[in-house]
């Protein structure tokens, strides 16, 4: 099982993590992704989620276990091999992520640095060739207009655009979202899920996203995971799905029940949909 | 009131029923909780200890009315001021201008790795960020006339030496400025940049620099103010500026002449404080945390360069043509107007190298002198003068006691009538604003070398001078504190019918209180830093043993003398930090 598949993009063997004077984040939690698949994580806040998530590019190092990600051993990578895989994941945070005092165009821009050697200040720092990039990328995502605005200026689900296209400087393979629009109101959501939606779709990315609105996972992924209390306690194609089963992750059950669950989950580790 | 007279009418009210009556007497019986207690010690405390350093320093009711006779009779001799060399003062007090701007520039440079290298979020290593932090305390602990003293006597007199000690001084604050400022800014930005494969300090340079930069640039403009109050002073020890002009027309006894050169000096910083709020409105405009509160002066300054900062906030919501294929930013709005403020920076800096004819490489040439002359400084030698060491800090710290206390009680009624929002009427708020803009003007070091001049050498005119500084710069603190009160609870003791002083008794004081306590706190570490400086020019206190030592090169002695004001200054500053905390 140490060996990574090659149609695997992410294996997670085991893996735990202990954060100092913390609770268990991660039990025990193992994890396949096949290529091209459109996976939603989900889960109670606290439940693991975004920390597993910040396991697959090597923002947060585990306890114990094995995290293989596009052929890279994250443990046991250095900094400059974490380096080179991070410019192949994408990722997309709850928060944005975009500093406010710069423009649009300059925190897409920023999306460029793990190809670049050498800080930059300032947008005409950046190779011409970059700067025409980034402002395709931000065509893309429907903000042509707003490319030298000042980030703060703009609305919640236009920095969740801009994000996005900063995302795409780095022309991922693998995009990992962590509540993409759990801060934003239903409209603005809808619409950054349809920008997202399309990009994954057009460029056949792998997406692992984490997500509280149960219904936008059923609607959106191929396959749904959940997580409580650290542990893997739902995993299935959305096929065979109801929206109770789903549920059920967000519920407190009995310990005896866990164990029965998880048990049927083993049974079909990884259900591919292709 | 005390709870006894409250509780006189609900007794009346409730006077036939005496059991209940009891028990509300004794509800109302506070029990007096730990940070109260705490609060009335560090009160009773502060009071013996003053009146101890009162004793000290022998200052006395009668001498002190005294005091106000001898300095009453020096300002008859200095009115009107003469200008007989205006000229050589306008050429001076522009070189004290371009001292206060070379220095804050080296302090910039300085600073800048130390704070990332200080700051929790950026530190390369923990080891780094102990040494880091220890510069920032050392340097602050160390006054910058101190700082030029020594350096005087390492590469001789001139400007050189005065903007090297206010360079190194202002680490002090600038490093612990821009360090807080490195580790409040959000990370989640830093998250995502880091993220798409960027290095430390791809992700630093991207992330954490745009972010802290607004307060960056509000702590320049402070410290440049700050600076060019103390580059006016370092000439009395003949590190550059106008304060050798002072010096030079009270040792000959020309008081009228000096009063000119104050007035240039009061002039000088007056303009720069005016010009220093404006730019601050114009380039911080949004953030009002880090521009203040909208003086009068500020909103004026703003209106001068509303030109620039109108189009500013235009063209944060248009949308702009711009070049499909090369993507520059168009140059307009906040884009333009940063260049022009850089540009202008850069120019300022050039020329203030020019002015003073100096070149950087003679510049960075001097460390290693000033390094030699530190290095001789140890080890320090405690024994020779072991006694007068000890002598001349408790006398500092004497005096700094007194300083604060006398200071406080003129500052607390004067910025109470500065505060908009309390004082009786316009006349009278315009009035104090305007006492307050010109003791705020001159330098607690000037008014402390022209009252020495009047009263004579010792510890109390240094005192009375430090009070006296003291008080206009902690009324306006107050002043500040009290117009950012909640207006609310004001409304509502009106609103029972309560007199105005009534009103400022029971909603005013009691909600600023925290602020006036901590910013007595803030004055008496200030006062402490100064009074070991006051010995340089006969005011007392430990500087003039240090100002011996150096006039005949005992540098071990200088060390010695160093350390202590270091122990002493950076004890009291814990000590008010501590304290600030618990109460606030």
């Amino acid at each position: 099982m140490a060996m990574t598949l090659p149609d695997n993009v992410v294996q997670v063997t085991e893996l735990s993590k202990k954060f100092p004077n913390g609770p268990l984040a991660l039990d025990r939690v193992s994890l396949e992704v096949p290529k091209g698949q459109l996976l939603s994580l989900i889960g109670l806040s606290g439940s693991g989620k975004s920390t597993l998530l910040r396991h697959l590019n090597g923002l947060i190092q585990p306890t114990s276990g094995t995290v293989n990600v596009l052929d890279t051993n994250v443990v046991a990578a250095g900094r400059r091999e974490l380096r080179a895989l991070r410019r192949e994941v994408g990722f997309v945070f709850q928060a944005f992520g975009l500093v406010g005092r710069l423009t649009a165009l300059e925190n897409v821009l920023s999306g460029s640095l793990g190809r670049l050697n050498g800080p930059r200040f300032g947008t005409l720092m950046y190779p011409k060739t970059l700067r025409r990039e980034a402002l395709e990328n931000l065509d893309r995502v429907g903000l042509g207009d707003q490319v030298f605005q000042r980030s703060d200026t703009l609305s919640g689900g236009q920095q969740q655009r801009v994000a996005i296209a900063r995302t795409l400087m780095q022309r991922p393979s693998l995009l990992l979202a962590d509540e993409p629009v759990a801060s934003l109101d239903p409209e603005s959501a809808a619409q950054v899920m349809d920008v997202l939606f399309r990009i994954v779709v057009e460029d056949q990315l792998t997406v692992i996203c984490t997500l509280h609105q149960v219904e936008l996972a059923l609607g959106w992924a191929q396959r749904i995971v959940g997580l409580r209390d650290g542990q893997v306690v739902l995993d299935r194609a959305v096929d065979n799905l109801d929206q109770e089963a789903v549920m059920d992750v967000y519920r407190r059950v009995e310990p005896g029940q866990k164990v029965s669950e998880g048990q049927d989950l083993t049974g079909s580790p990884s259900t591919r949909v292709s | 009131m005390s709870p006894a007279e409250l509780s006189q009418p609900i007794e009346q009210g409730k006077s036939e029923t005496p059991s209940s009556t009891r028990s509300l007497e004794s509800r109302l019986k506070r029990k007096t909780s730990g940070d109260r207690l705490f609060l009335r010690c560090v009160i009773v405390i502060f009071i013996a200890a003053v009146v101890w350093a009162w004793r000290h320093i022998d200052m006395s009711f009668s001498g002190l009315i005294a005091g106000v006779g001898d300095v009453r009779n020096l300002l008859g001799r200095m009115l009107p001021p003469r200008f007989s060399d205006l000229d050589d003062a306008i050429r001076l007090g522009f070189e004290t201008l371009w001292m206060a701007v070379i220095g804050t520039t080296i302090a910039v440079v300085l600073s800048f790795p130390i704070a990332l290298g200080a700051a929790r979020n950026t530190t390369p290593h923990p080891v780094v960020m102990a040494v880091c932090r220890g510069i920032i305390v050392l340097s602050r602990a160390v006054p910058d006339l101190i700082f030029a003293a020594i350096f005087v006597r390492a590469i001789g007199i001139g400007v050189l030496p005065g903007v090297i000690a206010l360079g190194l001084h202002s680490i002090g604050m600038i490093g612990k400025l821009f360090a807080d400022a490195i580790e409040q800014t959000d990370k989640s930005p830093r998250e995502a940049v880091t993220s798409v494969g960027a290095s430390k300090w791809q992700a630093i340079t991207t992330s954490v620099i745009p972010q802290a930069m607004p307060s960056f640039i509000s702590t320049i403009l402070y410290r440049l103010d700050i600076n060019l109050r103390s580059s006016s002073v370092l000439g009395i020890v003949g590190a550059g500026g106008i304060g050798f002009l002072l010096q030079a027309n009270l040792r000959s006894l020309q008081y009228d002449e000096a009063l000119g050169v104050v007035t240039v000096v009061f002039v000088l910083i007056t303009v720069m404080e005016f010009f220093s709020a404006a730019i601050r409105a114009t380039l911080l405009g949004g953030d009002r945390t880090l521009v203040g509160r909208s003086t009068p002066r500020a909103s004026l300054g703003s209106k001068l360069f509303s030109r620039l900062s109108t189009r500013g906030s235009e063209s944060a919501t248009s949308s702009q043509r711009f070049n499909r294929d090369t993507v520059r930013p168009p140059w307009i709005g906040e884009l333009r107007m940063k260049t022009i403020y850089g540009v202008a920076l850069f120019i300022l800096i050039v020329v203030a190298f020019r002015s003073v004819s100096l070149n950087p490489g003679e510049l960075l040439g001097a460390f290693p002198d000033v390094w030699k002359v530190i290095t001789r400084m140890f080890p320090p030698d405690f024994t020779t003068a072991r006694q007068p060491i000890i002598d001349g800090i408790i006398e500092s710290v004497a005096a700094a006691l007194v300083a604060t206390f006398m200071g406080a009680l003129i500052s607390i009624p004067l910025g109470l009538m500065a505060a908009r929002n309390v004082a009786f009427n316009k006349f009278v708020y315009l009035l104090s604003r305007l006492f307050l803009l010109f003791v705020r003007g001159i330098p607690e070091l000037i008014i402390a070398v022209i009252f020495i001049a009047a009263i004579g050498l010792g510890p109390v005119p240094g005192t009375l001078a430090l009070a006296f500084g003291t008080s206009g710069f902690l009324a306006k603190l107050v002043a500040d504190a009290v117009e950012e009160i909640n207006p609310t609870p004001r409304e509502a003791v009106f609103a029972v019918g309560a007199t105005r002083n009534q009103e400022i008794a029971t909603s005013v004081v009691p909600q600023a209180i925290p602020a006036i306590v901590s910013n007595l706190l803030y004055a008496l570490d200030i006062n402490l830093r100064t009074s070991t400086i006051l010995g340089i020019v006969g005011g007392g206190g430990i500087g003039f043993i240090l100002f011996n030592a150096l006039r005949v090169l005992k540098l071990q002695t200088v060390g010695a003398v160093l350390i202590t004001i270091f122990v002493v200054v950076y004890a009291i500053e814990l000590l008010s930090g501590w304290i600030r905390k618990k109460i606030l």
